[in-house]
């Protein structure tokens, strides 16, 4: 196994635990959240406003965990016609489009959301942390797909060069 | 709007979606390019990157993965196994009868999960095989599966619902979407049956023997658990002991309460369910995330009034109306996945057919039943997809004996149109 | 700087026919008129453009330009917003608006400028007071035990607490049928909401004891202002000050009108002593300026207006 391989094999491990431990979390958050109504007789302020926080970052992680395995949702009845080396050559295309969407939407139009945020001192309604904290995950989920993309282009490339040799 | 950004964003879409980049970046892509066109660079892509984000800020939307988690936790834990055998007890002695177990076990399984693909690969790749060891092309069986996967969608919990409560704007409610679904799905349930009858006693499919009293009470015994969760989930939230999103994470403690006690599942197994569901969870929800950038897009150039105006204006028949939205929503669903079309095209329709005094519920359960033969079509089929792929045979193969099974639908779907009663008799009587 | 021709997108939340909707209107019809068609207002009702916090948000990154929200949403954002969420603050209507229009309005309005929000003009958005599916509350022990349902806003949840009933935070989507269905006992709203939302139909009661008048505000974001000449900010300005006094009346007219449905519908309006529950939510005041001591001296100020 390359380094790299390495590298991506313990990113993916981490992401998948940070996955499970977010989703755990969501379902004892709303749990609680019932239990307290009906057993304690209150509400707590912070479970609605944790459970969606938690969901954006189990998603927007979730993507970014989803591009390192390549199972997002795609339709392939065209790209089943091309040649194999066509194959290739779209495959590397799709990678430069969702590293260049990353760069652009997720991690320049990301930062810029965190910093305007943070910079403007928004807090949450009930938690009172900053907006800006929640929004992070977009930026870094976006700097995440855009290594898994570099990561996806060098194997393509690499088991070219194998092929032709 | 101009019309350029409108033909950036179409082009752009299709060509993604045809070179196979998945379908959440060729949304969120082609929303960039057009968006790109109308507002400055730096807040353009700051404000997509925040409609991403807060597009899927909502307590209604952890319904979800709640229903995802409770799903895959009754697939692991041998429900679909107890589902199947209580159906068979009931009409496998009807002509063609391991047809209709595929469908009651399908619509049994949609009545305690929240998706389709769920029902669709829990008995379709149990019954395919069975099905075959009996004469049926695998082909038959996986057009059977397929369709009556998407009564689960329909009868409650459906996630689909819900994500069109959110599109709504809150103008119909889970609650009465929920009961709204219970009839149109039956229906749609028992019009595939009698397509079904028709075909068995054309081709001679066997029929099994007929269950005693004593072994449909057995099957029935051992699948009253399962079935009990359909009356917890829907009930609480009827009988106002919890909201749609509490009633989801109820399910999801009572699946697991009952695969640890059917000796299904050990604590250790829900280490690999809760990944399995996040990742699911992940696809679905990242899939919001962009259609909502596009939804406001399109609200932010103003094509919601445009669209409005021009169907009210140029059609003045409220019938001519209902029947051109259902075309332009049949010709959407070939082409896009069913929740990013509901997100997307809700706004833009709902208004006009409230103007014309359909409820708002009424149109849900339209919309919903139009785009289930959407994720039965191809090019972007994925109930096709998933449907053809536990039965083990290519999409193309499909196809022809698909096609009578979505006429089928295609019927049931002009009665729910045009017959409000059949969605909004049960809601009016428990007054939602 | 030249004038030149502008578009002024502007998103709120609220349907078409809310009174808050109409004093938008005259906005645009102003300041159309006095910029001679150079200054365009296109106006996106009913969430199209994102929920409250999501326009401000939207204003403050530069892709709207201007917004209506309530001053319970904008606390998040600009801190001296949460005084005018503060329950019994106002004496009477009168008092009200001496305070939004005088010095002290203006100023809690200029303070949104460091927070790239400048707020524009105040909104009358009424008075908050309880409605209830089964219980009546006539006076503050009435709310023991009872589940009511208020905006995700701490001044909000503590204020319910202290006069004794159990604050629920819930979706307002979700509202409806939680009234319904019994999961809440009860919410709090001004009139013409308590009849928009439609939940006089499944509310008995209606207890006028108005514990809150949290205006509604217009505003506009300092990276469109910025953009503005001059002249164009005076007639901004103008023209949000001559539709704050026109949507007055449209505000009036709406609650009675509002008023007369719940009536005709059988709803029971309460006029309770109102003195019992502001004694109840004096602890949130006090609360409020232990975590704010700076906003102090602005509570007393208005209090002696
Ligand atoms: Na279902
Ligand atoms: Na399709």
């Amino acid at each position: 196994m390359t380094r790299s391989e390495l590298i991506f094999n313990k990113v993916s491990r981490i992401l998948e635990w940070i996955m499970i431990v977010i989703f755990a979390l969501l379902v004892l958050d709303v749990l609680f959240q019932v239990f307290s109504r009906y057993l304690l007789g209150t509400s707590f302020t912070w479970t609605e406003e944790f459970a969606r926080f938690a969901l954006i970052w189990m998603t927007i992680l979730g993507a970014a965990y989803l591009n390192g395995k390549k199972e997002h949702l795609s339709m392939d009845f065209l790209y089943q016609k091309f040649s194999k080396a066509n194959q290739k050559k779209a495959s590397i295309l799709i990678e430069v489009l969702i590293f260049l969407f990353a760069l652009i939407v997720m991690v320049i139009g990301g930062l810029n959301l965190v910093y305007t945020t943070l910079h403007l001192e928004q807090l949450s309604g009930t938690l009172r942390i900053p907006l800006g904290y929640v929004y992070a995950i977009m930026p870094f989920s976006g700097f995440l797909i855009m290594c898994f993309s570099v990561y996806h282009i060098s194997n393509i490339y690499n088991n070219k060069k194998e092929n032709q040799s | 709007m101009e019309v350029i950004s409108i033909i950036v964003l179409f082009v752009s879409f299709f060509t993604l979606l045809l070179l196979k980049v998945p379908v959440a970046y060729s949304i969120g892509i082609a929303t960039t390019l057009s968006l790109l066109l109308n507002i400055d660079k730096l807040p353009g892509l700051t404000t997509i990157a925040q409609r991403m984000t807060t597009g899927i800020d909502s307590f209604a939307l952890l319904a979800i993965p709640f229903f995802i988690l409770a799903g895959d936790i009754m697939k692991r834990g041998g429900i679909a196994n107890r589902l199947i055998n209580f159906a068979k007890s009931l009409v496998s002695s009807l002509p063609g009868g391991l047809a209709y177990v595929n469908i009651l076990a399908s619509m049994l399984f949609g009545a305690i999960s929240g998706s389709a693909l769920a029902a669709a690969s829990a008995i379709g790749s149990i019954m395919t095989d069975r099905m075959e060891e009996e004469g049926y092309p695998r082909t038959l069986s996986a057009s059977v599966n397929i369709t009556a996967s998407t009564t689960g969608l329909l009868i409650p919990p459906s996630n689909i619902l819900i994500v069109y409560a959110l599109a709504s704007g809150g103008t119909a409610s889970v609650a009465a979407l929920f009961i709204a679904g219970y009839l149109p799905g039956i229906l749609l349930g028992f019009a595939i049956m009698g397509y079904v009858a028709f075909i068995a006693i054309s081709k001679g499919y066997p029929k099994g023997k007929r269950a005693t009293f004593f072994e449909i009470w057995t099957f029935f015994r051992k699948a009253f658990f399962s079935l009990l969760l359909l009356v917890i989930v829907v009930g609480g939230i009827v009988a106002g002991i919890f909201t749609a999103t509490e009633a989801s994470v109820i399910a999801v403690l009572y699946a697991a309460i009952l695969s640890l006690a059917y000796g299904d599942m050990k604590i250790k197994d829900f280490k690999g369910v809760l990944l399995s569901s996040a990742k699911t969870t992940a696809v679905v929800m990242f899939l919001i995330c962009t259609s909502m950038a596009m939804s406001w897009l399109f609200s932010f150039e103003g094509i919601p009034e445009m669209i409005s105006s021009f169907l009210l204006e140029s059609l003045n028949n409220k019938f001519a109306i209902f029947l051109a939205i259902n075309v332009i929503l049949l010709i959407i669903g070939t082409f896009m996945d069913m929740t990013p079309a509901v997100l997307i095209f809700t706004p833009i329709f709902l208004p006009v057919v409230t103007a014309l005094g359909m409820d708002p519920v009424h149109f849900g359960i339209v919309i919903v039943l139009n785009l289930c033969i959407g994720i039965c079509t191809p090019p972007v089929g994925t109930l096709l997809f998933v449907g053809s792929g536990v039965a083990k045979v290519s999409v193309t193969q499909v196809i022809k004996p698909l096609l009578p099974f979505l006429a089928i639908m295609l019927v049931v779907l002009m009665l729910i149109s045009f017959i409000p009663e059949i969605s909004m008799f049960l809601p009016r009587l428990f007054g939602l | 700087e030249e004038t030149s021709n502008k578009v002024l997108y502007l998103g709120h939340t609220l349907p078409q026919s809310h009174p808050v909707h109409k004093g938008i209107l005259e906005f645009q019809k102003a300041l159309e008129a006095k910029s001679k068609g150079t200054l365009k207002v296109k106006i996106f009702p009913d969430a199209q453009l994102g929920s409250e916090r999501e326009v401000l948000e939207l204003l403050q990154i530069g892709s709207v330009a201007a917004t209506k929200v309530s001053a319970a949403t904008l606390s998040n954002f600009v801190p001296e917003y949460h005084i005018l969420g503060i329950p019994y603050l106002f004496r009477d209507k009168q008092h009200q608006f001496d305070v939004l229009e005088g010095d002290v309005g203006k100023s809690i309005l200029e303070k949104g400028s460091k927070f790239w929000l400048r707020g524009l003009c105040y909104y009358d958005a009424g008075s908050r007071s309880f409605y209830t599916s089964e219980k009546a509350i006539r006076t503050p022990e009435d709310l023991k035990g009872l589940k009511i349902r208020v905006m995700n806003n701490q001044m909000a949840i503590n204020m319910v607490n202290s006069m004794g009933g159990s604050a629920t935070p819930l979706a307002y989507g979700e509202l409806y049928t939680a009234i319904q269905q019994g999961v809440v006992d009860g919410a709090e709203n001004n009139p013409p909401s308590f009849v928009s939302s439609n939940h006089y139909e499944i509310s008995k009661y209606y207890t006028l004891d108005q514990h809150s008048s949290v205006p509604d505000v217009l505003l506009i974001g300092t990276k469109f202002w910025n953009k503005l000449s001059d002249q164009e900010k005076i007639w901004v300005q103008e023209a949000a000050d001559e539709s704050a006094q026109a949507q007055k009346k449209f505000w009036n007219d709406s609650v009675e009108e509002s008023m007369r449905v719940a009536k005709a519908a059988g709803v029971e309006i309460i006029i309770p002593e109102k003195s019992l529950f502001a004694e109840k939510s004096k602890s949130v005041v006090e609360d409020f300026v232990k975590e704010f001591p700076e906003m102090a001296p602005i509570v007393t100020q208005i209090k002696n207006n």
